[in-house]
């Protein structure tokens, strides 16, 4: 084993903040070097602050190296003084923890929760010192291995990762662990790595790029499938059925530094049924489990006790849906040993005054800001995307919020959604006047912040299908909003950039065709592209030109019914006719309920696995499954159609 | 009443910076349940103040800081603890004791005294700070030359950055004390004392006149000088025998 920390230490001076390369966080190990194991490293593509909160990464972290047989450092992408550093005093990627450099490891494993770390990855392997592309490694060399929810459309990075995973971590990675340490315990002698790869292959929920093949048809795809009939021809993902059986991570690692998320976190259930079409985290987590309120009882008070934070966040997709919301948060409060000074914060999707109360309980020790999230400025628009609030919701909950106390408040919304006119865009101006008029009525301060996102579609959602807005007109129809609100000084604008979207789009329902675009995007400098600093859509147009594809064909194209989708071997248990099916209701503007409380639609995620919803409440919240008393069976006929749009300038 | 603290910062934890170590603090503080007070207003926080910043890279076994406590919580010198440490009762030394364990391994608390609030502020009566530091690399005999030049000289000029102009300035009048005391692993060893006042003078801005063109080595401040009835003397001494917690360099 060695430590690169003397090397390292007389670099730390000349880059911005040194302390994220340093490890020491309480909770970090770093006696856990075992000889005879297999050794993971947990890399996160982006920066330290934001990657060390992840969750995930900590629950893997604190589960491998409570094993005999494996433990685990943790990595993260440096910023860029520091890769200058690095790379002009010859130090490849290392672990925080132990400083071991990256390459020392049986596995580098990457959390891809983003498309835009994409390149990211390929310059952490590359930085680790070893080929980026999966065939020009050698056969003793480390397993770069992939999950999170970017891994369901695993074909963009195919031509670098040896093996992605799909779905929920905690079982699976005592599989890989085993097949890696037979590999490990023959010596990786040369021509063995085909067979490592083929065992990790066979274990459900892993799937292995190099052994499915891709055919064509000129520009269109005709099948991914494997090379070996051993392998399984769909690839299911994995899922915990109880959370229960899960209580981490047991000590969150708290950071020495300022991160992200700078606080206890605690995660109270896993996945989502609102069903808002848009969403790909809500389809792919399926089924709900939720902890037990005793279990996440404890998790908050020891996990405070322990870490010394003031602040505690209970996270979930929607966290007010949480079955014994108000018990928790109100225990939680009167916790003896937070002196009645902690803030909870719920990061929630339900937007109705039931919400504010909680919020209003929470904000007794320390006012937190306050975010909605309406997503779609016309009812209309809110029923295509099954995002069932209602305007006389969101007027409750922001007069609720007026009327205690707080002054400003943040609605996010997405726009570039499919059917949207300029109508819809507008009557997102509607929306934030009348919450300010609301709150004049309470304020004299009252204020609100549009935040305003470009729609990219994503794999394994209804929208999968529909031809993302090109920049142009994402752009016109921000500009529109703009000058509707201009000379509005209560709402204040922000969006994000249409050309990241185009980019995002690339990745996110690309093939892997796209490979060689992402690597042309890195070669030419191209990383930390989620940064609005270092991003550069003309790289993208560059590299996309270079590799004779065409950005139209991938991003701006209505997808038909018949298509094979990259991520058509990828089985998140929704059934394909399901989420088309979902789709053509979208277009209809038929919503749908929560099923957590009404009948199966039989969307796969349950009935495929055999497990079901974990909830502590049979009844629905107050206000009906959506918390908005609708009756939404009632659609509109939609005034626009969707027709496959005609490729700009094909070239395949 | 307050808890004036003295504790140390070693190894790697050097490159957290001053805003983080306040954070670091607070958390430790409350994991005590040292009751300590709460500012007013719409964001309430937490009462302390801390002596001269440390700047991030530097090592210290000299940081200070003042934390006003609830008066109602303090009797014949002992603390009682709320919160996670309801139940507790504390005297100075097991106060240490308590708050060294409750910090990250590198932090130490190497003293603590239960005193009345009142007086100036440690950042404004801090008047001068002592410091040890190697230069990696350098020439022992053109370091210890260098020390004798210096210390004959009225005035040393070096330039610094200000507002992102070069300005040169003597800092002379700034160097109460340099000695060499022999080698590092890394290279010659000085030690300095360097006033803080009107401005505070940084140990890597004599690096560049002891050897021009060497990058600092790992510095440690050693003290932080006040001025008392005419006396230069210490906020704290350490405690006879404060016991660090193991940390990695």
């Amino acid at each position: 084993m060695t430590s690169l920390w003397p090397r390292l230490e007389p670099l730390l001076p000349r880059v911005e903040k040194p302390a994220r390369y340093i490890g020491c966080e309480d909770g970090a190990r770093t006696n856990i070097y075992k000889p005879d194991a297999t050794s993971w490293l947990l890399t996160y593509p982006d920066t330290y602050e934001i990657g060390l909160p992840n969750q995930g990464l900590q629950i893997l972290y604190e589960l491998l190296n409570e094993r005999p047989d494996a433990f685990a450092e943790r990595s993260y992408a440096p910023w860029t003084d520091m890769e200058e550093q690095m790379r002009s005093a010859q130090i490849p990627l290392f672990s925080v923890d132990t400083h071991r450099p990256a390459a020392e490891f049986d596995i580098l494993a990457f959390n891809l929760s983003a498309e835009l770390v994409f390149t990211n990855v390929l310059n952490c392997i590359d930085l680790a010192g070893l080929a980026v592309r999966a065939d020009e490694r050698d056969d003793a060399d480390a397993l770069i291995g992939a999950g999170g929810h970017c891994a369901y459309n695993p074909e963009p990075l195919a031509d670098f990762v040896d093996f992605f995973v799909m779905g929920d971590g905690e079982e699976v990675i005592a599989d890989i662990t085993t097949a890696v340490d037979e590999w490990r315990q023959t010596g990786k002698p040369a021509g063995s790595r085909p067979t490592v790869l083929k065992a990790l292959a066979q274990i459900p929920g892993v799937y292995v790029p190099s052994m499915y093949e891709v055919t064509y048809d000129g520009p269109d795809l005709v099948s991914i499938e494997p090379t070996d009939v051993d392998l399984p021809a769909s690839i299911e993902k994995r899922t915990v059925a109880d959370l229960a059986d899960w209580p981490y991570p047991r000590s969150q690692l708290v950071p020495l530094t300022e991160v992200v998320h700078d606080r206890l976190n605690v995660e109270i259930f896993r996945g989502c049924t609102r069903g808002c079409r848009f969403c790909q985290a809500g389809m792919i987590t399926r089924p709900v489990r939720e902890r037990p309120a005793s279990q996440v009882r404890e998790m908050v008070s020891k996990g405070l006790e322990r870490t010394g934070y003031d602040e505690v966040s209970l996270t979930s997709l929607s966290t007010a849906d949480f079955s014994d919301i108000e018990e928790v948060v109100a225990e939680t409060i009167d916790e003896p040993g937070t002196c009645g000074r902690v803030s909870i914060s719920l990061p929630s999707l339900r937007v109705d005054a039931f919400t504010v109360g909680v919020a209003a309980q929470v904000s007794r020790a320390r006012r937190t800001g306050l975010t909605f999230a309406p997503e779609a400025g016309s009812w209309r628009m809110r029923q295509i995307i099954n995002k069932l609030v209602t305007e006389e919701d969101l007027y409750e909950a922001v007069r609720s919020a007026y009327s205690q106390g707080w002054h400003r408040m943040k609605l996010y919304f997405l726009t570039g959604l499919p059917s949207e006119m300029d109508e819809d865009t507008l009557a997102i101006a509607d929306l934030a006047e009348n919450c300010v008029a609301i709150g004049q009525q309470y304020t004299k301060k009252a204020s609100v912040t549009v935040s305003l996102g470009g729609f990219v579609p994503k794999p394994h959602t209804p929208f999968q299908w529909f031809g993302q807005n090109e920049p142009e007109e994402l752009r016109r129809k921000v500009e529109l909003l703009r000058r509707r609100l201009k000379g509005n000084k209560r709402v204040q604008l922000k969006w994000h950039s249409p050309e990241a979207s185009t980019a995002e789009g690339i990745t996110s329902r690309g093939d892997r065709r796209i490979g060689r675009v992402i690597e042309h995007v890195w070669r030419h400098g191209g990383t930390f592209q989620e940064w609005s600093e270092h991003f550069d859509l003309t790289l993208w147009e560059q590299a996309m030109a270079a590799s004779n594809l065409d950005i139209g064909w991938y991003v701006h194209r209505h997808r038909d019914e018949n298509e094979t989708l990259p991520w058509d071997h990828i089985h998140a248990g929704l059934h394909k006719d399901f989420l088309w099916q979902d789709w053509q209701d979208a277009l209809a503007g038929f919503g749908l309920e929560d099923c957590r409380w009404t009948p199966c639609y039989d969307c796969g995620a349950c009935t495929e696995y055999g497990i079901e919803h974990v909830v502590a409440s049979p009844i629905p919240p107050n206000g009906g499954s959506q918390g908005t008393g609708q009756d939404l069976t009632i659609g509109h006929i939609v005034p626009v159609e969707l027709r496959p749009r005609a490729t700009v300038g094909g070239t395949q | 009443m307050r808890l004036r603290i003295r504790f140390s910062k070693l190894g790697k934890v050097r490159f957290v910076g001053h805003r983080d170590v306040a954070r670091i603090v607070e958390r430790g503080l409350r994991r005590c349940g040292v009751p300590f007070t709460y500012s007013e207003g719409f964001s309430p926080r937490v009462r302390m103040s801390f002596g001269l910043a440390l700047p991030t890279c530097y090592e210290s076994v000299a940081e200070y800081l003042d934390v006003p406590l609830n008066p109602e919580s303090i009797e014949d010198g002992y603390i009682a603890c709320t919160g996670w440490g309801e139940g507790k009762s504390y005297n100075e030394q097991e106060m240490q004791e308590a708050l060294s364990q409750a910090l990250p391994a590198g932090f130490d608390v190497v003293a603590l005294t239960l005193e009345p609030k009142g007086g100036n502020s440690l950042q404004e009566t801090v008047i001068s700070c002592g410091w040890r530091f190697d230069i990696p690399g350098a020439d022992a005999n053109s370091v210890e030359e260098a020390i004798e030049r210096t210390l004959q000289s009225s005035e040393i000029e070096t330039e610094r950055k200000k507002k992102n102009k070069l300005v040169r300035e003597d800092i002379r009048y700034g160097i109460h004390d340099l000695r060499f005391d022999g080698q590092s692993e890394r290279g010659p060893v000085v030690i300095a004392e360097l006033s803080a006042k009107p401005r505070v003078i940084r140990p890597s801005e004599l690096v560049d006149v002891l050897a021009p063109g060497a990058e600092m080595g790992i510095a440690r401040r050693t003290h932080q000088w006040i001025e008392h009835e005419g006396q230069r003397q210490e906020p704290l001494l350490p405690s006879t025998s404060p016991q660090l917690k193991e940390y990695t360099t």
